[in-house]
């Protein structure tokens, strides 16, 4: 039987999340940290995002999805970290216990004084959705479809319509039109766009393609290959309405519904999972409820920014770097609150309030002109204003440590969004 | 591997079976234990691609199937036989049972409003399952058993308060439709059996009142008997030779799947409510626990006017969430994953058609065969075997038959000492493709060189369920995509989901922006 290997932290998956992670962690002093990816080479996702747009916050300039992930590939390199490539963990049990398996060494048994969860997230199909109608070759998914046309060069269509408009269904729309294909038009449900506003100006506006709000796909035309979609106007119950059914030819539906955090590890782990989110419950250095296993990027909750998933991945590493060095125990942790007009906040409680801490919420319905703030016992302990809140767009709040700690032994925080003048 | 004879048209053979389903397998499979010299003919990619692939799964007992029918006593022997039936193949038979669940629904109103409430309760308590047990008896079959109230919800917590009773039939079972009808072909095969596919029957040549060919798109075969398991369309077969009579009208069956993780518990055994002279087309369909753990529902049965309408309206959908409330009020409605629907094949009696024909000396019918068609199989089979022989075929057992068919191995099951084995062996069973399923490079590679070829996307997802889990392909398309454009060598834009207009990719970049320049 082969060894098990027990380095110092495992990091699984090498997206934005884990290289950032496992550079952190390097940082902090650990010594001995694997990192294991199942594709072929680092940096995950952001090597298909050939867009720019990244980088804004962490490197105050404006980079390519490649661009951002070579920085972090580079340092890791130089960090000595061990990378393992090509290589699946196929389960993680309980104390820790990690199997992975790849080509060349088989099974591969991990067993680390610290994890870091970033397996990142997965496309909602259109199972989760249940589109009624045939079922067809040319039903795909926004990002299958930027990884086919961007990394290996084939495209899925060529008359598409787009339901759906998540960031990565918009930024496709523009890539499918760049390559020569044609998109009939994005069709959203709700009464709002998904993406991100300055998505829908310089990926649909700029190239003239249609978005139809409240609007869906009601049924799949075509036995074997897609011959069309109906497309329909929605009620107030997002029913499709009869009388609106359009029948819209095209060889292609792209579907851009949505991410879920891929937890499937961290579930045979026992690590507690936020109903809402659908990522682990942590804390302020993203712990979760397993000791000593941390989690960061959109295993946690799907983030639109990248540099806040590096950001959370920096406080993951340093986490387990924490752990591993000084055994920190955690006590009496705070329990964080989604207010008002707040779907809800990462992290889900604060271990230590003599830390700084950055909260990232989402709104549950847009609202203009409000104030986003902190509230730890009876006190504010930050507020900012916006002019406009969307569920699309995350939002950040930072209460630092002092702050929290003059606020005296405090049972909750809240963050709440509320009109500007309150 | 040789996948020649499957491509090849043979001159002639013993026994031609039009037909690659569950029927029209089992019986190959029973040919050739007296002689290697049978072709099954199929118009589709792969085997088990038409009505077979979209069945409930499920082997019954033959409970639903009205006394005296051919479905009944065909039903009840299959099922009996099933074990015995699947021994040696590598698949999976799971015997869950059926409860049925008696409620005040089972008597219709018009009889339960005229009674006193108190009769009512007996009837339904005492009457009504003793009924089933004596109907079930006198098919002949094993083991049912009465249940009160409190074992209904013992055994089945979710089933609904109103339950006043149950039955009990040990015998249902479970098993994959398509895994059995690929293994019945594979097994056939390795005993010499040729699986001709993607090939049509255009004409079955009769002379002197007696079969003498199956004509095809791609050329005949002289034969003197055939066998016409058609499904669908079996009416149509019928007809060219001239030995048909009967109409198979397509029924659509539409069924929900549910998220593993969240039911695979929900329900132990199928369970379905009993409602007395409850006018139906199908026995009602129920809740189904699936082999892969899965929960299912369904089906529904919907006359069609096209026999490739597999398609499901948002009606159906919610037609189906309304049967099951009543008999599972909590059901997790969110939890779904798929609504897929199959068409049935049932002539106008709704009985199995199968014998020789009248008519024309050699020509075997198989036909009307919807459910308990998987059940039946194997009682089918021994019947047309029957038949066969005293058509000519010989009775003599083959000393050389191998009834054991080589299972390819299934990382996701094996120990990890087997599969640091196994990847030492060969590397591509440490390249995992498809993240949700955890299924190997290998094995997709076993799937397209095996004895039955998956050749295309679903072929290849119905072997290894590559594809068919959480993300739906999503991850893995591209890459079993490239593996079986490199494995078939063919280019990645000839790649199918299942044969063909069924293309995946429409073009390599760039190509679109070339061809309108060039225009």
């Amino acid at each position: 039987m082969k060894t098990t290997r027990k380095p110092d932290l495992a990091v699984i998956g090498a997206g934005p999340a884990g290289l950032g992670a496992a550079l952190a962690a390097s940082r902090a002093g650990l010594k001995d940290i694997i990192l294991v990816d199942r594709d072929m080479e680092l940096g995950g996702i952001l090597q298909q995002c050939i867009h720019d747009g990244f980088g804004s916050i962490v490197f105050k300039e404006v980079l390519t999805g490649p661009q951002y992930a070579q920085r972090f590939i580079d340092d890791v390199e130089k960090a000595n970290i061990d990378v393992l490539l090509n290589t699946m963990v196929i389960e993680m049990g309980p104390g820790r216990r990690i199997t992975a398996v790849n080509s060349t060494d088989g099974v591969v048994e991990i067993e680390p004084r610290s994890i870091v969860l970033a397996m990142g997230c997965r496309e909602r199909s259109r199972h989760q959705i249940l589109i009624p109608g045939y079922r067809p070759a040319g039903v795909i998914t926004a990002g299958a479809a930027q990884r086919d046309i961007n990394i290996e060069g084939i495209m899925p269509g060529r008359k598409l319509v787009i339901l759906g408009s998540g960031d990565i269904g918009l930024i496709m729309a523009r890539r499918f039109t760049l390559e020569g294909a044609q998109v009939e038009g994005v069709y959203e449900i709700m009464d709002h766009p998904g993406g991100l506003t300055r998505n829908v100006v310089q990926c649909l506006d700029d190239f003239d393609i249609p978005l139809h709000l409240s609007h869906t796909v009601s049924f799949v035309h075509g036995r074997r290959r897609v011959e069309g979609v109906t497309v329909a106007a929605v009620d107030e119950n997002l029913k499709a309405i009869k009388d609106s059914e359009r029948f819209v030819p095209c060889d292609t539906l792209c579907l851009s519904v949505g991410l879920i955090p891929e937890n499937e590890l961290s579930k045979h782990a026992g690590v507690a999972l936020d109903s809402v989110t659908a990522g682990p419950v942590v804390d302020e250095r993203m712990e979760t409820s397993v000791d000593g296993v941390f989690a960061c990027g959109n295993v946690v909750n799907v983030f639109d920014l990248v540099d806040y998933v590096t950001k959370s991945a920096e406080a993951a590493g340093q986490g387990a770097a924490e752990y591993v060095l000084q055994g920190r125990k955690r006590e009496n942790p705070v329990r964080v609150v989604a207010g008002k007009n707040v779907k809800y906040v990462v992290p889900q409680f604060v271990s230590d309030p003599s830390r700084d801490v950055d909260f990232y919420f989402r709104v549950e319905h847009p609202e203009r002109s409000v104030r986003a703030r902190v509230i730890a016992g009876e006190s504010e302990v930050f507020h900012k204003k916006h002019k406009m809140v969307r569920p699309p767009e995350m939002l950040q709040s930072s209460a630092k440590g002092a702050e929290l700690s003059a606020a005296g032994p405090i049972e909750e925080i809240t963050v709440e969004v509320v009109p500007g003048d309150e | 591997m040789n996948s020649a004879p499957i491509s090849d048209l043979p001159d002639s053979a013993s026994v031609v079976i039009v037909g690659a389903g569950v029927s029209g397998c089992a019986i190959a499979r029973e040919v050739v234990k007296h002689t290697p010299d049978v072709v099954i003919i199929e118009k589709e990619s792969d085997v088990a691609d038409g009505t077979t692939k979209a069945n409930n799964a499920e082997v019954h007992s033959g409970i639903g199937e009205k006394i005296g029918t051919l479905k009944a006593k065909l039903n009840v022997r299959g099922n009996y036989l099933y074990d015995e039936f699947v021994e040696g193949l590598g698949v999976f038979l799971k015997r869950q049972g059926l409860m049925l669940v008696i409620t005040p629904r089972t008597l219709p109103p018009n009889i339960s409003g005229k009674l006193p409430q108190g009769i009512v309760n007996l009837l339904l308590t005492r009457v009504v399952p003793r009924l089933i047990l004596r109907n079930g008896r006198k098919k002949g079959i094993p083991g049912q058993r009465i249940l009160t109230r409190e074992e209904v919800f013992e055994m089945e917590p979710h089933v609904t308060r109103n339950a006043v009773a149950g039955v009990f039939d040990p015998t249902y079972g479970l098993v994959s439709p398509y895994k059995l009808t690929i293994a019945l072909a594979e097994n056939a095969v390795q005993n010499g059996a040729r699986v001709i596919l993607n090939t049509k029957v255009t004409d079955v040549r009769v002379e002197g009142g007696k079969v003498a060919g199956v004509v095809t798109d791609r050329g005949e075969i002289k034969t003197p008997l055939v066998v016409n398991a058609a499904g669908l369309f079996a009416d149509e077969v019928a007809d060219m030779a001239g030995a048909g009579g009967f109409r198979i009208h397509p029924r659509k069956g539409a069924s929900l799947l549910f998220d593993r993780d969240i039911t695979s518990d929900y329900v132990h055994s199928s369970v379905a409510e009993f409602r007395m002279f409850h006018k139906a087309l199908s026995k009602g369909g129920g809740a189904m626990p699936t082999a892969e753990g899965n929960l299912q529902l369904g089906p529904t049965a919907i006359e069609v006017d096209d026999k490739y309408d597999t398609s499901i309206s948002a009606e159906e959908i919610e037609e189906i969430f309304d049967r099951f409330y009543y008999l599972l009020p909590e059901f997790p409605r969110s939890a779904i994953i798929s609504a897929f629907s199959g068409i049935r094949a049932p002539t106008e009696e709704e009985d199995f058609v199968i014998g020789p024909s009248e008519g024309v000396h050699g020509f075997v019918n198989v036909a009307g065969i919807q459910s308990p068609g998987l059940a039946a199989a194997p009682a089918i089979a021994e019947m047309v075997m029957g038949i066969l022989h005293d058509l000519g075929v010989p009775r003599e057992h083959r000393a050389d038959y191998d009834p054991v068919r080589k299972v390819p191995p299934k990382f996701s099951e094996m120990s990890n000492e087997q599969r640091d084995a196994l990847i030492e062996k060969d590397p591509r069973y440490g390249r995992v493709i498809c993240r949700c399923e955890h299924i190997t490079e290998g094995e997709v590679v076993d799937a397209i060189h095996a004895i039955i070829p998956a050749t295309n996307m679903d072929a290849v997802k119905r072997r290894t369920r590559v594809g068919m889990g959480r993300c739906q392909g999503g991850f893995c398309g591209f890459r079993a995509a490239q593996i079986l454009a490199r494995e078939l060598g063919i280019p990645i834009t000839e790649v199918t989901k299942d044969g063909g207009e069924s293309w995946i990719f429409a073009g390599e970049t760039k190509q679109f922006l070339t061809e309108k320049a060039e225009r």
